[in-house]
């Protein structure tokens, strides 16, 4: 290459972002206290609103009395759970799968309360330590009925039924067979029988929920800022339960403080304050206190498990027999339905395993709990658990290293795409690569000597892992496959030159975390040939965004991503046209780069983005004919053939256990993950070290306990443990890139996978721990001290 | 998590204090650090109509020695508790547990005075003046009383203090600064409240003024652990009589923890702790 073509080259190239350790755009704006969330907007005249919350499981509500709350020196108005009923439908959610069975979910308790925390009565007043004055002087009468606080109480005989209508305490029965399970069964060299139990915990975003809400009477008009994953979802659920015209709704989620699936739900605090702003003529505010988040948000995880698992002496599983739980509380939530966890666990369960012989039976379970819901990983933190745990009591039973024992069950890299046994298309991965990679990055040698080393010190160091493979970005089919009443396939983006060349890019999917102003901008910028600061992303506002979904089950990159390259890619043909026209040069040799469109191979034969950008708009006689003055195209994507794509990755981790205290310590933690093209490693590592931390609280520490009332007993911080940055180890993330055949770029998501993993490799890491006192099956999560001190002494028995 | 309305007072001196709660009695409450009172205001489970601050009074805020005693004032905060070089010579057992207490935001703000008038039993301080012996110094109408701290303490979050009195300082005795120490505790999480912990103080070699055991968290008050002490205070510390002392502090923890739900859990625990605590402690004296 000479000289000048190398300078030629040099000046109409331009090194793609997409790939690139950019730092976050978004960043500068929350580290210097400049992002606006909900409780940072004042309205003017705005109320407060505080909610009185029901103390009691189970019961029939008697009498609401609001008299002295109504009269309390700044209250504008209290308002009960019948008043509620005559202003807003309740939200019902149903499934299409035939054994469901509905609940309706009022936005304030009417009658009967199913759960403490549910919402009774609305007290509206000039401050919120006003509202919550008088909300004390409001007396609700209840007619207790027996709670049900647990699986087993709701599957008992004879249990008290939470839904009058029903025929027992389930939403949903599902059932699956797939191969020939008792085949496999009679034909093993040995069957296992195994329980494993995860307790209720949930995502608990820094933000708490929060809504404010303004009606419009001269036009009938509402606009609803509240801290949401899924605006336009609001909005639609919000038009049904209100009987408003949809286009009379506006919902704005600003800046979000964390969602983790969590705020990806239309609760009934939305719908009330709604409500209070229509009857009120006033804007009316709701900032949810942690009490009220711990207490009547959405919890997750609740997941109890029973399994045969057939093996041979060589360490294959030949069959599983899965029987599942699943808590799903009082409620079933809106858009997902109470089926998602059920759903989830009973597809996902023999993960990267090629397990052909699976049967199970799964129960969506309705008890006087705060209702359950999606959170970051929905099911497969439990799904992982137990096949993970399964593996490493294969591996016990056969006498295998329990990485052999994974290494001869993997689905191999010759069999993608691959079809699970439940019908799931694992389009691409490499599940051997990243076990063999993590145990090499993670220094598994090392790891080993230093627990012997430890060993002859009188300590105990336990050496985990767990693998797994994540679905994401499950669309179309996917949806249909489940059941839910709405179809969570395409997202959408619209991708907007302005006069100046610069870019408005608008996407259905929300950002909270994930850094999308970022990957999104990369993604555009690329194509458009400017820079990544040229290029603005927005989202959140129905009035400017495109309908979509919004941003969960690790889909946004996916779909919003890939919608942003289509419209971009629009825009780019836009561009190159004009261009064309103006340099009297063939289209198919334009090329857009460094802010110019360039004819191919000749730096000088160029004109500015900037300046045909300025023309489009306020000189359109330039334009070539026919080409109307709009730099602007709406793309939506799908992600055919919408059965997702699936992320892998392994973890493995060092701890140390006192055995006398029961204390587990984390001291080294290694991620390898694979989720295809990355757009941006660093905010995939971020993405990883976030979703393992959570992953960590979900072992150790993150607990709901109720008792046999349904009192819930951690309703603070005090109680309700969350991991801190001392109690979390430095997180090595390595990566390895296997692209998806079925996405643009080959991009899979990740978002959830973090915390999928943790689980299952801190309890195998615990029982290797525990080993020298004797082999005991770990199988329960969270490991409190006094739960791991039970496994010592079972530990100590099994080896007596 | 609002507060309920209260009226706020700012007095600058301890007189001014006491003319305060004479005048607002059972309805007034001392804000110290505020770490305790505040979140409990703000879940409505505390609802004083009056609020006296301490935080104006400039003379709580002290750390001196006095006649070989260590004084700390009410006001004086965790954190300046846990670095202080006085403190640390005088008495290293109250450093070392001061700087066990939360996070450091917490140990920032949160004071002497308000802990051990808070009596959570399962704080480090009402642990460590149990252990030492210190003597609360009180004011009030009356005048001036000292209380030994086994005896201020009452319950689950309650003192003897009366309504109209304040917790001027706390006095350590000499002997506090004795050459083995150790304080022991076990949390869930770094920086949470201890499940269990265990102060040791230990005399030189042969001496037994001066021994002590402490316990926290297990019951609803810090406790001597008397029938280790007596265990140890012939002077011998061979590895067999410290296995038993510790195992005579866990089934003493076991019988004081009657109602918790893991109390065998947390016997085995204060058991444990107190084996470590002794090894530290011995080691300190140089043996
Ligand atoms: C997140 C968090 C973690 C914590 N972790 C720990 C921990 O690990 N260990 C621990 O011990 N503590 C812990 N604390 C509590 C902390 O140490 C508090 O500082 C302490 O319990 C109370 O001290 P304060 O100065 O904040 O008192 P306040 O909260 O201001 O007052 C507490 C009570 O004492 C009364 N009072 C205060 N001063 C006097 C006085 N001079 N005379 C009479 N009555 C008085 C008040 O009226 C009130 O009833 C934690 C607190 C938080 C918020």
């Amino acid at each position: 290459m000479s000289e000048t073509q190398a300078e030629t080259q040099a000046a109409t190239q331009q090194p793609k972002l997409l790939g690139a350790r950019v730092t976050r755009v978004e960043d500068p704006r929350f580290l210097t206290g400049n992002g606006r969330y909900v409780d940072d907007i004042a309205l003017p005249g705005m109320l407060h609103v505080a909610f009185v919350r029901s103390t009691m499981a189970h019961a029939d509500i008697t009498g609401v009395n609001v008299e002295a709350a109504a009269s309390h020196p700044g209250v504008h108005a209290v308002v009960t759970g019948a008043e509620m009923a005559g202003e807003a439908k309740p939200i019902t959610c149903d499934s299409l799968v035939p054994t469901w069975q509905a609940t309706e979910y009022p936005a304030l308790a009417h009658e009967r309360v199913r759960f403490v925390g549910e919402a009774v009565a609305a007290v509206v007043a000039d401050d919120r330590y006003i509202a919550e004055d008088a909300s004390e002087l409001v007396r609700v009468e209840y007619s207790a009925r027996e709670p049900v606080a647990s699986i087993e109480a709701a599957i008992r005989d004879g249990a008290p039924r939470l839904h009058d209508s029903w025929e027992d305490n389930f939403f949903v029965k599902r059932h699956f067979n797939g191969g020939d399970v008792e085949g496999a069964m009679a034909e093993a060299d040995g069957v296992l029988e195994l329980d494993l139990v995860s307790h209720r915990h949930s995502g608990i975003p820094l933000e708490c929920r929060g809504c404010i809400a303004d009606y419009n009477r001269g036009d009938n008009t509402l606009t609803l800022w509240t801290s949401t994953q899924i605006p336009h979802l609001v909005r639609t659920g919000l038009a049904d339960v209100l009987e408003m015209p949809e286009n009379s709704i506006r919902v704005i989620a600003p800046e979000v403080g964390g969602g983790y699936g969590i705020k990806g739900h239309l609760f009934p605090e939305e719908i009330a304050v709604a409500v209070l702003a229509r009857k009120l003529g006033r804007a009316v505010k709701w900032i949810e206190d942690r009490r009220e988040h711990l207490l009547a948000c959405i919890h997750a995880r609740e997941h109890h498990h029973r399994l045969q698992v057939a093996y041979k002496q060589d360490g294959t599983v030949t069959g599983i027999k899965a029987l599942l739980y699943v808590d799903c509380g009082a409620y079933s939530v809106y858009p997902w339905t109470s089926t998602m966890d059920t759903g989830m666990a009973l597809g996902i369960l023999p993960g990267p395993y090629r397990i052909r012989n699976y049967e199970c039976e799964a129960y969506s379970v309705t008890t006087n709990k705060c209702p359950l819901g999606p959170y970051r990983g929905v099911a497969r933190p439990a799904a992982c658990f137990s096949i993970e745990r399964a593996m490493d009591e294969v591996a016990h039973a056969v006498g295998l290293d329990p990485f052999e024992v994974r290494r001869r069950n993997l689905v191999r890299d010759d069999e993608f795409p691959y079809e699970s046994v439940t019908g799931l298309i694992y389009d691409s991965g490499s599940f051997h690569e990243a076990l063999e990679k993590v145990c090499r990055d993670g220094d598994l040698e090392g790891m080993r000597r230093l627990q012997e080393e430890a060993r002859a010190e009188g300590r105990y160091l336990g050496i985990g892992f767990s693998c797994y493979t994540e679905q994401t970005a499950h669309t179309t089919n996917e949806f249909i496959k489940r059941g839910v009443p709405i179809i969570f396939g395409y997202d959408t983006a619209i991708v907007r030159m302005d006069p100046s060349g610069t870019v408005l890019v608008h996407v259905s999917t929300h950002s909270h975390g994930q850094g999308h102003e970022t990957t999104y901008a990369q993604v555009v910028a690329d194509q458009l040939g400017i820079p990544l600061e040229s290029v603005k992303v927005a989202f959140g506002d129905t009035a400017a965004t495109p309908y979509g979904h919004g941003t969960f089950a690790s889909r946004s990159a996916v779909l919003a991503g890939g919608a942003s390259l289509r419209a971009a890619q629009k825009v780019a043909e836009m561009l190159v046209r004009f261009a064309a026209e103006h340099l009297e040069a063939d289209p198919g040799d334009i090329e857009l780069a460094q802010g110019k469109a360039f004819v191919r191979g000749s730096a000088s034969r160029g004109v500015e983005i900037a300046d045909l950008a300025r023309w489009a708009y306020h000189r359109p006689e330039k334009l070539p004919d026919g080409m109307e003055p709009v730099l602007e195209a709406v793309s939506s994507y799908d992600a055919d053939p919408g059965t997702g794509t699936f992320a892998n990755a392994a973890h493995l981790v060092l701890v140390e256990v006192d055995p006398e205290t029961g204390g587990v310590k984390l001291l080294r933690y290694a991620v390898t993950e694979d989720c295809g093209r990355m757009i941006n490693p660093l905010i995939v590592d971020g993405q990883v070290h976030g979703g393992v931390a959570q992953g960590i609280g979900g072992a150790l520490l993150e607990e709901f306990v109720y008792d046999e009332n349904g009192q819930l007993l951690t309703t603070t911080f005090l109680d309700y443990l969350l991991p801190g940055a001392t109690d979390i180890p430095k997180i090595e993330v390595t990566h390895l890139e296997t692209l998806s055949p079925f996405t643009l770029e080959g991009i899979k998501g990740m978002g959830e996978g973090g915390a999928i993993g943790p689980g299952p490799a801190v309890a195998s890491a615990v029982a290797d721990a525990l080993s020298p006192f004797g082999h005991v099956f770990v199988n329960e999560l969270p490991l409190t001290p006094e739960r791991v001190r039970k496994f010592v002494q079972q530990a100590t028995g099994n080896a007596a | 998590m609002k507060p309920p309305p209260f009226e706020y007072f700012s007095p600058t001196s301890v007189d001014e204090c006491l003319t305060l709660l004479a005048e607002h009695g059972e309805d007034a409450k001392l804000l110290a650090g505020g770490q305790s009172l505040v979140p409990l205001m703000n879940l409505r489970l505390a609802a004083p109509e009056v609020l006296i601050d301490l935080n104006g009074v400039d003379e709580l805020a002290r750390i001196d020695r006095d006649d070989g005693e260590l004084v700390i004032g009410a006001m004086t905060r965790h954190r300046d508790v846990a670095s202080s070089e006085l403190v640390r010579e005088a008495c290293p057992l109250l450093a070392e547990a001061a700087a066990l207490i939360g996070y450091p935001a917490i140990r920032n703000r949160g004071t002497m005075g308000g802990s051990l008038s808070h009596a959570d039993p399962a704080a480090e301080l009402p642990c460590v003046t149990t252990t030492l012996d210190a003597e609360m110094v009180v004011v009030g109408p009356g005048g001036r009383r000292s209380i030994p701290a086994r005896d201020f303490f009452a319950g689950h979050f309650t003192t003897v203090l009366e309504p109209s009195e304040l917790l001027l300082e706390v006095r350590f005795p000499a002997h506090g600064g004795g050459p083995g120490w150790s304080f022991h505790e076990f949390s869930r999480k770094s920086g949470d409240f201890a499940l269990v912990a265990v102060a040791v103080q230990l005399p030189g070699d042969g001496a037994s003024a001066g021994l002590a055991i402490g316990v926290g968290g297990v019951g609803d008050r810090p406790w001597r652990a008397d029938a280790a002490e007596g265990l140890l205070a012939g002077g011998q510390r061979g590895d067999e009589l410290l296995q038993q002392a510790a195992d005579a502090v866990g089934a003493q923890a076991r019988e004081h923890g009657e109602g918790h739900a893991d109390n065998d859990y947390r016997g085995h625990v204060a058991a444990t702790l107190a084996r470590r605590a002794f090894a530290t402690a011995l080691e300190r004296t140089g043996r």
